[in-house]
C-alpha cells in the first residue's frame, strides 16, 4: 500500500477517477446522438452561410450556381432529418391507453323521497319543532344534512330498516350528484348498510339496486366498450377533446359500490354469476383509461372483491369466460400487456386470471383459433428474429404475454417439454439479436429474453 | 418475542437481485432525450419485482437493495405511471411479507388450552424507516446519500409539506408532487401500523413493554430530532385541511380543468379524478396515525404504573392533551376536527375531557389514584346542563356554539358506541355507554339543548345541533 504521507498520492489517483467514463462511449445509443449533433452543426453552418450570402447578395448576385448547390444540400439535410425522426419515433414505446369513456349523456334528475316516507313525515310532525324550527320547505336540505353528517345512518341502524324511497334517493345521489360531499356521504351510506356489520345487526333493506341500474349508470357516464360488436381496431387511441368526454367524478362511487355489492353475496343476492363476470371485465377495462390511472388503488380493491365473489366451483369457467371476452373487446397491441399487468396476482385466483388472460391474448395475436400450449410455443419459436422484416415490437409483446401465461398456468407447472421449448424460444431472441442491432425494439427484446433466461437459470 | 430470520435465499436470491437490478442499469444512456426509455426500464423493473416476489409460486421477498430501488422510485419520480405502480407494489409486498406478525401457538400446559399469540419479528426485513440514535446524528447525515430511508425528521418534513400544499395549490407540477407525497405518507403510515398493531396486542397480553419500546412508532416519536408538539399539531392540520378541501375545492377544480381544454395527455383529468380519493384516504390513514399514538400513550401509561419504563424512555406529553389544548385555543378547527375524527371511543373521550376543563369539579380528583384516570361519562356531562346555574357557568367560559357542537358530536359518538356490537373484553367501553339507557340520554340531550337555548334566546341552534335533536326525538318516538 502507498504511504499515506506520500505527497504524490493525489496525482496518482487523478487519472483513475477519469477513466470509468470512457467505456460508456461504446454503447449503441450514442449513434443517434452523434447524428443529431452533426446535423445541428450542419444546420448552423448553413445558417451562417445563408446570412453571409445575404450580405454578398446585397453587393453582387453573380453566384447562381452556388444557390443551386445550396438547395441540393438543404434538401439532403431535410431528408436526413426525416429519417432521423423516423428512427426516433420507432424506438419510442407507444404509451398504453385507449379511450374507454366517450361523451357523457344527460344525467337523470334527482328526485327527493316522497313525503310519505317515515323520516320526512317525522320531520314535520316533530314535537320539538320549537327548537328545530323545521318546515316542509326546509325538509330537503335538512335531509341532505342528516345524510352528510352521518345521522341518517344512525337512525337507520336504530330502526333496523331502510325504506325504498330513501335508498333510491341515496343511490341516485351517489351515482348522479355533482356535489362531492353528497356523493361521498351517499357512497359511505350504501357501503355501510351493505357491510357485514350492518347485516349482523339485521338491517332490512327494502330496495336493492340491480345489475341493470349499475349498467345504466355506466352507459350514462359514456362507457364505450360494452358492445362486443365494436371491433377493437375501431377503438380510438386518441383522447377526444370534447368537453364532456371522460368519466364523471361519480365513477369512483360506482367502483366502490360494485366492490361493496360483491362482498355480501351470502346475504344479498345482487348479481348473478354472469353479471359478476361482466363487471370483472369492465373493471379490468377501466385500467386501460389513462384518466383513471390514479384510481388504481380502488380499482385493485374492487377487482379483488369481484374475484372473491365467485364460488370455488364457479371460478374456473368464469375465469376462462372473462379472459375470452376481454380479448374480444380490447386491442391486441401494447394495451394487452397493460391489461395483463393490471391484474395484480395477489392471490391464487388473481394469478389464474392473469395467466388465462395472457394466454387468450397470445392466441389472438398469433391468429390462431384453437391451439394447445405446444402449438403456441412452436409458433413463437418459428418467428425468425434475424429477419429484417420481423416486427420486433410484436415479439416484445409476445414475450411479455408468454411469460405471464407460463409462470402461473397450473396445468403447465411441471411440464418439462414446455419449459424446454420456452427456453429455446428465449435463446432465439437473446442470441439471435446482435448487440449492435439498430432495429427498433431490438435491444428491448434481447434484454427481456436474457433477463427471463437468467431467471430460469437462477431457479 | 421471537426473532426470525428471513427466508434464506442465498445464492439464488443474489442472482435474482443482480438480474433484476440490471434492468435499471442506465450506463448506456446519457442524454435527456431518452427519458422515456428510463421510465420504460423502471416500469419493467417494477413488473419484474412483482413477478419474482408476488406472482411466482415460491417467491421470496425482494432483497433490501431491490426494496430500496422501488422505494426510491416512489419517492423521486414524477411520472404518474411510476408513482402509482411503485406505491401499489410496495403495499402488496408489505402485505405478503410482513415484518412483524403474531403467530398463534396453542399451549396445552394449563388445564384449559388457551391460545397464546407470539410476536414474530423478521429481523433483517427491509423497512423504509431508520432511526439512528440521536447521538450518532452526524454519522446518519453523512450516510444519507446512501439510502433513501426515512427518519423522524424527514417524516415530519413530509407531513409539513402535505400541510403546506393542501393550503395553497396551483400548478399541475405541484399536484403531481402533492399526490406523490400523500401516497408516500400513506405507505409510511401503513408500515407504522403493521408494526405497531401486533406489538400492541401482544403487549396487552403479556405486558412486556420492550415490545412497544422497540416499535417503529415509539422510536419515531421518541426521537429528539422532532418537536413532538408541533408534530401532533401538524397531524391535526392535515386532518382538518383535507376534509375542508374536499367539499370546497374539488368541484371548483374539476370546473377549471374542463375549461382549460388541455386534456391531451389526460394527466389533468387523471389528477382531478383521483385527488379527492387520495385526499380522503390520506385523511383516514392520518386518523389511524393519531389513534395509534393515543393507544401507544395508553399502553405507556400502563407501563409507567407497572414500573417497566426506564429513564431512557424519556417523557412525553400524551397526544390527547396536546390535541385538547390545540382545540381549545384554536376553535376554528374544532368543527372540522369533530367532523373527521369519527372513531367513537376516542371521540367521546376527547369531548368529555374537553368539558371537564370547564365543568366545576364536585370533588377533588387525584389522577392515577387507582390506576386509570377515572373519567366522567357523557351522561354526567349532560346532567350538568340540566340546571340553569351550572349551564350558566359553563356557557360563561365556553361559547354556546362550542357547547352545542361538543354535545351533538358526543351524542353521535355515544350512538355509534351503543349501536356497535361490543366485542368481549372491552369492559371499559361498556362503562361509557352504560350509565343510563339510550332513551334517557336522548331525553337529557334535548333538555340540555333546551336549557342552552334558555340562556340566550338570540342564538339559533346550529344545523348540526338540530340534526342531533331530530335524531334524538325520532329515536324516542320509535322507542316509546
Amino acid at each position: 500500500m502507498t504511504d499515506a504521507y506520500d505527497p504524490l498520492d493525489f496525482e496518482f489517483e487523478e487519472p483513475i477517477r477519469i477513466s470509468p467514463s470512457v467505456p460508456k462511449k461504446k454503447k449503441k445509443v450514442i449513434g443517434l446522438d452523434d447524428l443529431l449533433e452533426d446535423h445541428e452543426k450542419e444546420q448552423k453552418r448553413i445558417n451562417e452561410r445563408k446570412s453571409k450570402r445575404q450580405k454578398i447578395k446585397n453587393t453582387s448576385d453573380s453566384e447562381e450556381d452556388e444557390d443551386a448547390r445550396e438547395k441540393e444540400l438543404s434538401k439532403c439535410v431535410d431528408k436526413c432529418q426525416k429519417e432521423m425522426d423516423q428512427i426516433n419515433d420507432d424506438d419510442e414505446m407507444p404509451l398504453w391507453g385507449i379511450q374507454v369513456f366517450g361523451d357523457q349523456k344527460i344525467f337523470p334528475a334527482l328526485e327527493y323521497p316522497e313525503p310519505r316516507s317515515f323520516i320526512l313525515q317525522s320531520i314535520v310532525n316533530n314535537k320539538l319543532n320549537s327548537l328545530v324550527e323545521l318546515t316542509i320547505e326546509k325538509g330537503e336540505p335538512f335531509l341532505e344534512g342528516l345524510l352528510v353528517d352521518g345521522w341518517l345512518l344512525k337512525l337507520i341502524f336504530t330502526q333496523g330498516r331502510v325504506e325504498k324511497s330513501i335508498s333510491t334517493w341515496i343511490f341516485n345521489l351517489m351515482l348522479y350528484s355533482s356535489k362531492e360531499w353528497l356523493r361521498k356521504a351517499a357512497c359511505e351510506f350504501w357501503c355501510s348498510i351493505l357491510s357485514p356489520e350492518a347485516n349482523s345487526s339485521g338491517i332490512k333493506i327494502d330496495w336493492l339496486p340491480s345489475y341493470s341500474d349499475l349498467k345504466r349508470a355506466l352507459g350514462i357516464y359514456g362507457y364505450l366498450l360494452d358492445s362486443p360488436s365494436k371491433l377493437s381496431s375501431d377503438i380510438d387511441m386518441i383522447h377526444a377533446d370534447s368537453d364532456t368526454a371522460g368519466p364523471p367524478q361519480n365513477i369512483r362511487c360506482w367502483i366502490k359500490y360494485v366492490a361493496a355489492c360483491c362482498q355480501v353475496r351470502n346475504m344479498h343476492v345482487i348479481f348473478s354469476t354472469l353479471e359478476a363476470e361482466d363487471f370483472l371485465g369492465v373493471i379490468i377495462s377501466l385500467f386501460l383509461d389513462r384518466q383513471l390511472l390514479c384510481l388504481s388503488m380502488i380499482l385493485h380493491a374492487c377487482m379483488y372483491s369481484v374475484i372473491s365473489f365467485f364460488k370455488d366451483e364457479e371460478w374456473h369457467d368464469s375465469c376462462e369466460r372473462v379472459a375470452k371476452s376481454l380479448c374480444c373487446r380490447l386491442p391486441g397491441d401494447i394495451n394487452c400487456l397493460r391489461t395483463v399487468e393490471s391484474i395484480s396476482g395477489s392471490n391464487g385466483r388473481s394469478k389464474h386470471l392473469r395467466s388465462a388472460v395472457a394466454k387468450q391474448f397470445l392466441i389472438r395475436c398469433l391468429n390462431e383459433k384453437e391451439c394447445d400450449a405446444e402449438d403456441i410455443l412452436r409458433m413463437l419459436i418459428s418467428i425468425n428474429v434475424k429477419d429484417k422484416n420481423c416486427d420486433l415490437s410484436k415479439m416484445y409483446i409476445y414475450l411479455g404475454l408468454a411469460e405471464n401465461w407460463l409462470l402461473f398456468d397450473p396445468t403447465l407447472k411441471d411440464n418439462a417439454k414446455i419449459h424446454e421449448m420456452w427456453r429455446s424460444c428465449l435463446r432465439n431472441c437473446s442470441c439471435g439479436i446482435a448487440i449492435t442491432d439498430l432495429r427498433s425494439y431490438a435491444s428491448k427484446v434481447r434484454s427481456k429474453a436474457s433477463y427471463l433466461l437468467q431467471g430460469m437459470a437462477n431457479k | 418475542m421471537e426473532n426470525r430470520k428471513g427466508v434464506a435465499g442465498g445464492a439464488a436470491n443474489r442472482g435474482l437481485e443482480e438480474n433484476t437490478m440490471a434492468i435499471l442499469d442506465t450506463s448506456g444512456f446519457n442524454s435527456s432525450k431518452i427519458c422515456h426509455h428510463l421510465n420504460d426500464d423502471r416500469l419493467a423493473f417494477l413488473e419484474a419485482v412483482r413477478c419474482a416476489s408476488l406472482l411466482s409460486i415460491n417467491g421470496t421477498a425482494p432483497t433490501s437493495i431491490m426494496f430500496e430501488a422501488v422505494f426510491q422510485i416512489l419517492k423521486d419520480e414524477d411520472s404518474l405511471d411510476l408513482i402509482m405502480e411503485s406505491y401499489q407494489l410496495l403495499v402488496d409486498l408489505n402485505k405478503r411479507f410482513p415484518r412483524v406478525y403474531l403467530s398463534k401457538t396453542e399451549k396445552s400446559e394449563s388445564s384449559s388450552s388457551n391460545v397464546m399469540s407470539e410476536l414474530v419479528v423478521v429481523q433483517e426485513a427491509w423497512s423504509p424507516f431508520s432511526f439512528g440514535l440521536d447521538s450518532y446524528n452526524e454519522k446518519a447525515v453523512a450516510n444519507k446519500q446512501l439510502g433513501g430511508s426515512v427518519d423522524s425528521l424527514s417524516f415530519h418534513a413530509l407531513i409539513q409539506e402535505v400541510v403546506k400544499v393542501s393550503r395553497e395549490r396551483k400548478s399541475e407540477a405541484v399536484e403531481i408532487k402533492f399526490l406523490r407525497n400523500m401516497l408516500l405518507l400513506q405507505y409510511l403510515i401503513i408500515i407504522l401500523e403493521d408494526d405497531f398493531l401486533p406489538r400492541n396486542s401482544a403487549y396487552q397480553e403479556n405486558m412486556n413493554w420492550t415490545l412497544l419500546r422497540e416499535s417503529l412508532l415509539n422510536m419515531l416519536l421518541g426521537s429528539r430530532k422532532i418537536i413532538y408538539k408541533s408534530f401532533i399539531q401538524d397531524c391535526l392540520c392535515i386532518l382538518c385541511d383535507l376534509t375542508f378541501d374536499q367539499t370546497e375545492l374539488s368541484s371548483e377544480m374539476s370546473h377549471n380543468s374542463r375549461h382549460s381544454g388541455d386534456l391531451s395527455d389526460g394527466i389533468d383529468t387523471a389528477l382531478v379524478l383521483a385527488l379527492p380519493e387520495v385526499e380522503k384516504s390520506t385523511c383516514s390513514v392520518l386518523k389511524k396515525l393519531v389513534l395509534m399514538i393515543m393507544e401507544l400513550d395508553l399502553s405507556r401509561s400502563m407501563a409507567d404504573l407497572q414500573g417497566s419504563t426506564t429513564r431512557a424512555d424519556g417523557v412525553r406529553t400524551p397526544a390527547v392533551d396536546i390535541m385538547l389544548e390545540e382545540l381549545i385555543y384554536n376553535s376554528d378547527i374544532l368543527s372540522s376536527f369533530l367532523q373527521v375524527f369519527d372513531e367513537p371511543k376516542w371521540k367521546l373521550k376527547v369531548i368529555v375531557e374537553y368539558f371537564q376543563k370547564y365543568i366545576p369539579k364536585s370533588s377533588v380528583r387525584t389522577r392515577r389514584s387507582n390506576g386509570q384516570v377515572k373519567d366522567q361519562t357523557f351522561d354526567e356531562v349532560l346532567k350538568c346542563f340540566s340546571n340553569s346555574n351550572s349551564t350558566k357557568s359553563i356557557v360563561k367560559k365556553l361559547s354556546i356554539e362550542v357547547a352545542q357542537l361538543l354535545l351533538a358530536h358526543a351524542f353521535q359518538a355515544y350512538l355509534s358506541l351503543s349501536l356497535q356490537h361490543l366485542p368481549e373484553g372491552s369492559s371499559e367501553l361498556k362503562e361509557d355507554v352504560k350509565g343510563s339507557s339510550l332513551a334517557e340520554v336522548c331525553k337529557n340531550l334535548i333538555s340540555a339543548f333546551t336549557s342552552l337555548r334558555r340562556e340566550d334566546k338570540e342564538t339559533e341552534i346550529l344545523p348540526f345541533g338540530k340534526e342531533a335533536l331530530f335524531t334524538a326525538a325520532t329515536i324516542l318516538s320509535t322507542k316509546s
